[in-house]
């Protein structure tokens, strides 16, 4: 874990792929893609099983070590339509079951569009972006906004960094003036490599740490 | 003339032969000795490979069986008239040919021989280029001869009626047969060859073949000796019980007559000759000089970049060659390439700037002279490309190489000792990939179905896959079928289905359809097509040079300077480029690595060269360079190895130069730099050319006792090999042919529906999922096996290990770059591998800002757009 503060808040990067923002007792997840994996099977795509027990184990464990009250998915909660199969149902209701008293909120992004919203009974909050959490605006699509600091997920950061004649590709956390961006949370999600700018904060995911690495 | 064949019926009818003959008197031919040979032998009911030059009559040695065959079944009505009644006979020739590009040719040349003789037969192409309305003609009947590719035929066999139209058959040629050999497309070629031979046991195969080192082996690949299945193949027909029907099968020998020169253009002052590059245009005004000898010209170049550079510079000294000099390579647009073809066909072209797309097929009669830049890097290639001139009968063949820098001189002098004592590469053939197992296993399933026993049986027919075990099989079927071993199946996946009768097939018409889209995609790189904003297609070029461009990079490319705007769709849209802002492109398509015997003739040479005792011109042109290498280190002999060590501000370097090609080497540093790191904890930069590589680090190692304890020893080599090429992320690129493959990947099209999108992944994430979720999936372990045999050539890396470990090592200090350490140095190709931990390089490292990044709210929305086929 490692802090910062984004707005005039404390918040805290987690290796779990999450924030957390102490005042408010809120842990920001983007992009969990849940039933990802799934849906590829049903199109004929053979992929391993594991990937959504990960999701669910890697949050419950976000937010054991932070006494979260509050879990903001900042949108894409679930991958696709097809992602609504038996195990991914199974595994994630199950996980409500053991975390009754969290409240959940999903920020749609353009995959729950397409999705549509989870089951009622996970009884997951859902609202269109632009959700006010004290200072912070949650989004899915990193669009600055008028009164307050966005957070956002979508593009699944990842930064370049080179020197010492390699360079290497993390995911990261990326905070510029107005917008911070998380990494995609899922376990198989991809990446896309941005380019920060001068005085923005940078965090990179290497490996179980989280590392500052710019501004 | 062959003993006949038991069983089969005397189809040599002297009528038809005669017939045969009079049609090459007609034409002011006479046939060839071998042309007769293979005429007769597939009429006896014989198999078999054709081995000789491009253009020497291969394809009418094959051709004229089927034929002959067909006018002695259907003789002349004693009416008077005319034979067959005018209606095409059904498919009785499939004629398999590896490049969409020469499909055409070889149609007219069959058109040409039917017309000719009057026959009946039809001739039909069926390739990826073919439009949809003739595929739907064919649908309802198949010409006589259908020309296709390997991914088309597979396609054929996804049918659930193709046995039925397969049914008349008789013969496959297989043309080309060296140039699928050696790839999982051979592979594809050999298990639909087994299906057809399944459905028709007397089907024969002939293979036409440029000359290998290993036609044995080739001729095993194309028509396999399976003893005990349902056809014997023999070459000792006298074992045979009498109550045996078998196909005999031999290997022939095409015209062997047609003489070679090779030589070396050779610079005046060649001390200032460059020692390293490979796009160099240094020699641009010898070639211009050989061009003008001449009366057409066909230069070669071993990579695309390198040919659009010489075209371009050909354009700039000679602009009044504009019209009459041209490009070709396999990333131009058809219409491009064809215009080429014909101009040099036609003899309207002074020259061509070629790639290996025109080392095949095509009879390009009026060029006269080829010109090879760079090395060949292989035997077969050099004489392939020779092969390109002088095809009128009598004429000989020409080829003279143009090195770009100074060691390319040893490579030509050893090209050309080697092809003279006759010693031609091997093509290795590809060992049961698994990946192309579960592919043709979906397709027979999405076809007519399969049995498992039935299926098992014919699959093992095939030589590729006569050794694939009871448990790969296992776990390819239960791929399809469940995604995974059976304790572990992937829940709510259904591929391939098995029916209450035992019948594997697939139901869903969606993954039918995705599957037989797939097909045709064994390439290890997805293509993307170039495109001007306005419209006009250029050609396409891999996604994986694509990907490397940010917008605003200029490119040469199809002879323009074009500036990259974004990507879309699998199109790459471009605009010209702005005057002089043109940067050497970093496309690499096509490079090959040095070959075996080029390697070891290099070897020689040096030793001959230390000994004094060498007289090629190319060697007396290098021969100071030579002695400024001895003078500040050492020309190694030939089972010497050659260390040098030397430190610059990079840091310390580490040279090594066993003389073995690139791919050994790419596979030596890693090998060499992972067990260095465990010696201690260590990054290290990697670099190698076809003659060396350099290992490059902050510290410095002893070498005297690491070598001592075993550095280069050949124990553990496997393990600790396969464990650097996972430290260097080698396999993990070699997983992007797998998963596309195996249907992992699914290639987008222009155009596609967007509900694709949520099943897109690249390969590379795929592999990160399989890697931790499902490590022991054997389609890793094919990737990693792909690595070691194909990129690596671990054959060759195990020949090389068990030399040097005989050889005395030298290790030199040094205090420049000599001339064999130069080239490395400059060298394009750097790895990385490290035995550091992640977190403590990440904290030397540095995070590139974006200095002239366009507003935030924007920059994300680019970004966004990319986003949505990973997301």
């Amino acid at each position: 874990m490692i802090e910062c503060v984004i707005a005039g808040e404390r918040v805290a990067m987690l290796r779990e792929r999450a924030l957390y923002w102490p005042r408010g007792e809120t842990l920001f997840v983007a992009d969990f893609h849940l039933g990802k994996a799934a849906a590829f099977r049903s199109a004929g795509i053979p992929m391993p099983s594991g990937t959504t027990t990960d999701n669910v184990t890697r949050l419950a464990s976000a937010i054991a070590s932070t006494g979260a009250r509050r879990v903001v998915f900042l949108g894409d909660f679930l991958h696709a339509k097809a992602s609504k199969a038996r195990s991914t149902e199974a595994a994630f209701g199950a996980f409500r079951e053991r975390h009754d008293k969290v409240e959940l909120v999903l920020i749609r992004g353009n995959h729950d569009e397409s999705a549509g919203d989870p089951r009622e009974d996970w009884r997951i909050e859902c609202l269109d972006e632009g959700a006010a959490f004290g200072p912070f605006i949650a989004n899915h699509h990193p669009t600055a906004r008028q009164g307050g600091y966005v957070l956002a997920g979508h593009i699944h950061p990842a930064v370049r960094l080179s020197g010492d004649g390699e360079s290497l590709r993390l995911p990261c956390f990326w905070f510029s003036p107005r917008v911070g961006v998380l990494p995609a949370f899922g376990a198989f999600t991809g990446s896309a490599v941005v380019r920060p700018r001068e005085g923005d904060q940078v965090f990179v995911l290497a490996d179980g740490d989280v590392i500052r690495v710019g501004a | 003339m062959p003993r006949r064949l038991r069983g089969w019926p005397d189809l040599r009818s002297d009528a038809v032969l005669e017939r045969l003959e009079s049609w090459f008197d007609d034409n002011g031919w006479s046939a060839f000795a071998f042309q007769r040979e293979v005429w007769n032998a597939y009429l006896n009911g014989e198999s078999g490979l054709v081995h000789s030059a491009t253009g020497s009559g291969k394809t009418l040695a094959a051709w004229l069986g089927p034929l002959a065959e067909w006018m002695a079944e259907n003789p002349p009505s004693p009416l008077g008239e005319g034979r067959g009644e005018g209606s095409a006979p059904p498919l009785r020739v499939l004629w398999i040919t590896p490049m969409r590009a020469l499909a055409g040719d070889t149609a007219l040349s069959l058109q040409k021989a039917v017309t000719g003789l009057g026959l009946p037969w039809t001739v039909g192409l069926r390739t990826g280029d073919t439009p949809t309305s003739e595929r739907a003609k064919q649908d309802r009947k198949l010409p006589s001869a259908l020309i296709t590719t390997p991914e088309s035929l597979s396609l054929m066999l996804s049918r659930p009626d193709a046995r039925e139209k397969l049914s008349e058959l008789r013969l496959v040629v297989v043309d080309e047969w060296h140039e699928l050999l050696g790839n999982k497309r051979g592979v594809q070629a050999e298990l639909c060859l087994a299906r057809l031979r399944r459905w028709n046991p007397a089907v024969r195969t002939w293979g036409l073949s440029a000359t290998l080192g290993n036609l044995d082996e080739a001729l095993e690949r194309l028509v396999p000796l399976n003893k005990g299945v349902r056809l014997l193949y023999s070459s000792e027909p006298e074992r045979i019980k009498e109550s045996d029907p078998f196909i005999q099968r031999r290997i022939v020998k095409g015209v062997s007559d047609k003489r070679v020169v090779m030589d070396t253009l050779i610079p005046e002052d060649v001390d200032r000759f460059p020692w390293a590059g490979h796009l160099g245009l240094a020699m641009l005004g010898e070639v211009i000089e050989a061009i003008e000898g001449a009366r057409s010209t066909l230069v070669f170049t071993n990579v695309r970049s390198s040919a659009e550079l010489w075209y371009q510079g050909l354009l700039e000294a000679r602009p009044d060659w504009a019209g009459i000099i041209g490009l070709h390579h396999g990333s131009l647009d058809w219409d491009a390439r064809k215009y080429v073809e014909q101009g040099l066909k036609e003899g309207r072209m002074k020259a061509v700037v070629a790639t290996s797309s025109l080392d095949l097929g095509v009879d390009f009669s009026p060029v006269d002279q080829v010109l090879q830049i760079g090395s060949a890097k292989g035997v077969a290639r050099l004489l392939q490309r020779a092969g390109r001139s002088g095809h009128a009968p009598g004429q000989e063949s020409r080829i003279t190489c143009v090195p770009s820098h100074a060691l390319e001189f040893v490579e030509a002098a050893a090209a050309r000792r080697a092809a003279l004592a006759g010693r031609i590469e091997s093509r290795e053939p590809v060992e049961r990939p698994l990946d192309l197992l579960t592919q043709h296993l979906v397709t027979i399933a999405v076809g007519e179905g399969f049995e498992e026993e039935a299926m098992k049986a014919e699959v093992k027919s095939s030589r590729a896959y006569r050794d694939l075990t009871d448990a790969e099989w296992q776990w390819a079927l239960d791929f399809v079928t469940r995604g995974g071993e059976a304790l572990r199946a992937y829940p709510d996946y259904h591929k391939v289905e098995r029916d209450e009768d035992g019948t594997y097939r697939v139901k869903q018409p969606q993954i039918a359809k995705r599957h037989r889209m797939s097909i045709g995609t064994i390439v290890s790189d997805a293509s993307v097509s170039v495109q001007y904003m306005r419209g006009k297609r250029l050609g396409s070029v891999e996604e994986s040079f694509i990907a490397h461009l940010a917008p605003g990079d200029a490119f040469i490319f199809a002879g323009h300077n074009l500036e990259f705007i974004r990507i879309e769709e699998m199109t790459a849209y471009v605009r010209p480029a702005k005057p002089g802002s043109a940067t050497v492109p970093r496309w690499d398509g096509g490079r090959c690595p040095l070959s075996n015997e080029v390697s070891a003739g290099i070897r020689e040479l040096l030793e001959l060269h230390i000994d004094g005792l060498e007289d090629e011109p190319e060697m007396r042109a290098v021969s100071r360079l030579l002695k400024l290498q001895h003078a500040w280190s050492r020309v190694p002999r030939r089972h010497e190895l050659l260390v040098e060590q030397a430190q610059t501000k990079e840091g310390h370097h580490i040279f090594f130069y066993p003389f073995e090609g690139r791919s050994v080497h790419v596979g030596l540093s890693a090998l060499l730099a992972y067990r260095l790191g465990r010696v201690r904890q260590a990054s290290f930069s990697l670099s190698f050319t076809d003659y060396g590589f350099e290992l490059v680090s902050r510290e410095r190692f002893e070498l005297l006792p690491l070598l001592r304890d075993g550095l280069l020893s050949s124990e553990n080599l496997l393990e600790d090999m396969i464990a650097s090429l996972n430290a260097a992320e080698l396999s993990k690129r070699q997983f992007r042919e797998i998963a596309r493959v195996a249907g992992l990947v699914f290639q987008g099209y222009p155009g596609q529906p967007k509900t694709n999108r949520q099943v897109q992944a690249t390969s590379g994430l795929i592999w990160e999922v399989f890697a931790r979720w499902d490590p022991k999936n054997p389609l890793l372990g094919q990737a990693e096996r792909e690595v070691l045999e194909r990129q690596l050539e671990f054959k060759r890396l195990l020949e090389a290990m068990a030399r040097i470990g005989r050889s005395p090592i030298v290790i030199r200090q040094t205090h420049k770059p000599t001339p064999f350490a130069f080239p490395i140095m400059v060298g394009r190709f750097r790895e990385k591998l490290t035995s550091e931990k992640l977190a403590d390089r990440v904290r030397r490292m540095q995070l590139e800002f974006d200095k002239a990044a366009p507003p935030e709210g924007e920059h994300a929305g680019e970004i966004g757009e990319q986003m949505s086929l990973l997301g």
